[in-house]
């Protein structure tokens, strides 16, 4: 449209004088909010007086929570630091806690409570109060409740913030439908291997700057990037310690390698029987360790004998001289060793028993407690704050796999695959409410049109998130959550990162380094969203604390500190600490209760699906400048690695007339094709029967204006997930894929 | 002196300002509508400015679907949002909040007395500019007003504008926005 008269015109008409005062009058009447501004005299800042540091953050571009100080200009973080007060990660930061800046002004970022006013998967969306969308959640989740019980209610969490909205839904509300990414599709099986070994959780508690020889079975450190561990990692090589790398591909950590086993994928429990039978044949084990410390070791000798050198090397593709080379290298260096636990251990649906042959091996050769070995460090004592368990009874009695006599050995929550089955099948019962928190399970969990379906079903689905990842489109109810950045939550604690330094402990709890005072966005925290809800539910009197500073302020009582003294102190508490070295496990070389759930008492290898003629395996990693989907949409990482590289056999790629760089798509042995085109990297450093690339790319919300659509989701392809007997962890490293080439399927030569 | 901003009331920009909150019941009154009603008559618009709906009725289902298209062009949207209402989106190269043209805005606040209320205000908002607009010309500064408009607003405003009417056939939102542009826009 066009104006006819210039705004002088208009403002000099006589009517005008009218409409202001008409103005003046609607303005008098006091219908409009509030301007927004203060008054405030300027004041020169000077010179470098307009940085100011805010110290005690704690970074959640990841998992492993580097601490942080921000750098404000007048209320704006322009800089995240690694806190040089800092034990652990020093002064150090990786690229993801670099960009942290960029997630907190993320245009993207959700930033009112929403209502799904279109469909579930197409969302259209409208702004609501926290009242109405409180109100909607709590009566909709009592709906459930009233209908199917407790259970009926699922949850996915992920992340600090989720810890205590699960507990309040899983001891409180009482549903132990919970399955938290963290576990079931990722470290679950080590975890209960390692307590049904140990008796103590594996963590990734290698001594490895102490140590003179260090195994990592598919671990690629350096990819993954936790700054400490990276650092341990180089101390231990900087030493001069002997890296051994059994890996189908040549990963960073197979690049640094002395000796680099270029197994073939799915085989590495027999790998480590045969080291582990080589070491009791030669009798090169620590015998005085074992014969003090391990129970069942004889059955265990027994039940791994026949896996001679010959017999893995023909079932691993790799030399008997390889597999006896690295035993020697091992004993000779023991009990100096690190044997690495691994984190994301959820490949073939077998992983529990290859866990339990590492942790056997590390007893074997008495690598506990001693230096390089497996230690356990010593940290400080917190306070609690916890949900009374008064719905703890009631989800037992539901837990699925318990009423199935199935996974006695899961970690806790139930398997997410008993899970999702029963909320499409309705049998034994009805599962009608979702809530994900900070998770993203159509990124997180294998086999996504089942998923789809399962949310689907539900009643109501309602979702926290940070940013709108995929799962959000499925939400009736979205609630935006506060970034790490800008609330309280979790109480960071630990020792020095080379537990040969002097003894120290850290006890650093996650405070803001940005104000959330806004008249911008209506975030909230998680503790704030959960006590309504809970009100609302209730259960008013069951709320352990009335805000998330209050949270932590209690947590911290319980080493005699506060918020106020921590923020003294630059934001991280320092106490002296004790000699972590000496500490002594039993090892249970054979389980005897493992052996009476009707599993293998000593680590089995069984043998996983071979890919199909013309296929060759789909595995994957990821990217150090990546978290999976949390940071996809984040600009400076998306710019630094925006898609994900396939990793091609060059011997095949010349069969198949493909170079480097080439646009491809894989299609699995369901026939399901890549959305999108990705780039080939054809290299030596692959075997033929394998295709690598990175997790977490392609995510499909359109929201995510960055992220979407850049490079492809291998989640997609992942369509035949195992599930691990034991534990009921997915297995994800189960798929088979082809090459696609301008429309044409090409077959993988063998 | 040639400075148009000083003659137009504060109270239009007051009013434009409220015009881009969050769509809700309690503003958008009768009164409201008779307002607006009567700056368009006043603005004797051309013949191809017809549909305007100013009988809008709020109690209707009309309100539920101008919240939802607030929501779609301004905060969060699938596929996408349209248009977040900030300039740094449209001046700096990364696209992100808080950018520099963010900066520059909450100094020249300070530099005229004022500063945004909470301390994690995204200075940049439309309606904070807009606002802003009328503290200046209250205080009987319609040069800085001017200049503020020249070096800042103008130069981010109508790639603001383009995006929501290439995105949104809203005769509301795009009224308003022509109304904004003309309140705003250089003049001989």
């Amino acid at each position: 449209m066009a104006f006819q008269m210039t705004r002088r015109s208009f403002l000099q008409a006589s009517a005008s004088a009218a409409l202001t005062t008409a103005l003046s009058t609607w303005l008098a009447s006091g219908a409009q909010a509030r301007s927004g501004f203060v008054r405030k005299p300027f004041t020169a800042p000077g010179s470098f007086g307009d940085t100011t540091t805010v110290t005690g953050g704690v970074c959640e571009m990841c998992f492993w929570r580097c601490q942080l100080v921000g750098k404000l200009r007048d209320g704006k973080l322009v800089k995240l630091e690694g806190n040089p007060k800092s034990i652990d990660n020093g002064a150090s930061i990786c690229a993801r806690g670099n960009a942290g800046v960029k997630l907190l002004y993320d245009p993207d970022r959700l930033k009112y409570p929403l209502k799904n006013v279109g469909k579930r998967g197409a969302p259209v969306w409208k702004r609501i109060s926290w009242d109405e969308a409180l109100d909607e959640c709590a009566s909709r989740l009592q709906g459930v409740i009233k209908n199917n019980g407790p259970q009926g209610i699922a949850i996915f969490p992920h992340g600090a913030s989720a810890t205590y909205p699960m507990h309040y839904f899983e001891k409180v509300v009482g549903t132990p439908n919970n399955s938290e990414a963290s576990f079931f599709q990722c470290r679950g099986p080590r975890d209960m291997a390692y307590i049904n070994t140990f008796g103590v959780q594996a963590g990734e508690n290698v001594d490895m700057p102490n140590a003179k020889a260090i195994l990592l079975v598919g671990t690629h450190i350096g990819e993954n990037i936790h700054v400490s561990h990276v650092k341990q990692y180089l101390k231990g090589l900087e030493n001069g310690a002997k890296l051994i790398v059994v890996d189908p591909r040549f990963s960073s950590s197979a690049a640094k390698a002395d000796v680099w086993v270029q197994i073939k994928p799915g085989t590495d429990t027999a790998f480590l029987l045969a080291v582990m039978n080589y070491l009791v044949k030669k009798k090169t084990y620590d015998s005085a360790y074992v014969q003090k410390n391990g129970e069942g070791f004889d059955k265990f000798a027994k039940a791994i004998a026949h896996a001679e050198l010959d017999w893995a090397a023909k079932i691993c593709d790799v030399p008997a001289a390889q597999i006896k080379e690295v035993a020697d290298l091992l004993a000779t260096n023991a009990p100096h060793v690190s044997i690495h636990p691994g984190r994301h251990v959820t490949w073939y649906g077998t992983d529990f028993q290859r866990e339990r042959a590492l942790a056997c091996l590390t007893g074997l050769l008495g690598a506990i407690g001693t230096k390089g070995g497996f230690v356990v460090p010593k940290g400080p004592k917190l306070g609690k704050v916890a949900w009374p368990d008064i719905g703890a009874e009631h989800a037992e009695e539901f837990a699925l796999h318990k009423m199935a006599e199935k996974h006695q050995f899961s970690p806790p929550g139930t398997p997410t695959q008993m899970l999702r089955d029963t909320a499409i099948s309705g049998k034994p019962y009805a599962i009608k409410a979702c809530i994900t928190w900070g998770q993203n399970p159509i990124q997180t969990i294998p086999g996504q049109q089942e998923t789809i379906k399962m949310l689907q079903q539900m009643d109501f689905v309602m979702v926290v998130d940070v940013m709108p990842t995929d799962i959000t489109m499925y939400a009736d109810i979205l609630l935006p959550e506060l970034s790490y950045l800008e609330r309280y939550d979790i109480v960071k604690t630990g020792v020095q990162w080379d537990l040969n330094d002097k003894h120290q402990q850290y006890i650093a709890p996650r405070m803001p380094l940005v104000s959330s005072v806004s008249a911008d966005h209506q975030r909230k925290d998680s503790v704030w969203i959960t006590n309504e809800l809970a009100k609302r539910l209730g259960h008013t009197k069951q709320i352990p604390a009335p805000s998330a500073e209050a949270m932590v302020d209690k947590i911290l009582a319980g080493a005699q500190l506060s918020v106020a003294q921590i923020r003294k102190e630059d934001g991280i508490h320092l106490q002296s600490g004790t000699d972590p070295y000496g500490m002594v496990y039993p090892v249970r070389f054979f389980n005897e209760d493992l052996a009476d759930a009707g599993y293998s008492g000593a680590p089995s290898y069984t043998p996983v699906a071979e890919p199909p003629q013309g296929f060759a395996r789909l595995v994957y990693g990821r990217v150090p400048v990546h978290t999976f989907n949390r940071t996809m949409n984040n600009v400076w990482l998306n710019a630094e690695i925006p898609e994900n590289p396939i990793w091609l056999n060059q011997t095949t790629a010349e069969k198949l007339g493909l170079k480097n760089g080439d646009r491809i798509n894989l299609v699995n042995q369901d026939g399901v094709v890549s959305v999108k085109a990705g780039v080939l990297k054809v290299t030596l450093g692959i075997r033929k029967d394998t295709i690598f690339t990175a997790h977490g790319y392609g995510t499909k919300n359109p929201a995510m204006t960055n992220g979407v659509n850049k490079g492809f989701d291998d989640q997609a392809l992942i369509t035949n997930p195992a599930v691990d007997p034991e534990t009921g962890a997915h297995g994800m490293r189960t798929s088979f894929v082809r090459i696609m080439k301008d429309g044409k399927v090409l077959s993988i030569p063998a | 002196m040639n400075c148009p901003q000083s003659e137009t009331p504060a109270s239009l920009y007051r009013f434009l300002a409220q015009s881009f909150r969050y769509p809700e019941q309690a503003w958008l009154t009768e009164p409201y509508f008779d307002l607006l009603g009567n700056i368009k008559q006043n603005l004797a618009l051309n013949s191809d400015a017809t549909g305007l709906h100013w009988n809008y009725n709020a109690e209707s289902d009309g309100l539920e679907l101008l919240q939802i298209e607030y929501t779609r062009l301004f905060i969060n949207a699938a596929p996408a949002v349209i248009a977040p209402p900030y300039s740094s989106i449209y001046l700096d190269h990364e696209g992100n909040l808080y950018g520099q043209s963010a900066v520059w805005v909450k100094q020249f606040y300070q530099l005229h007395g004022f500063d945004v209320e909470g301390e994690g205000d995204i200075p940049d908002h439309l309606v904070l500019e807009l606002e802003f607009l009328a503290l200046l010309i209250e205080e009987q500064q319609g040069d800085k007003a001017e200049q503020f408009l020249n070096e800042h607003f103008r130069r981010w405003f109508p790639l603001f504008r383009e995006r929501v009417l290439s995105g949104s056939t809203n005769q509301f939102y795009s009224t308003l926005l022509t109304l904004v542009d003309f309140f705003t826009r250089e003049e001989p």
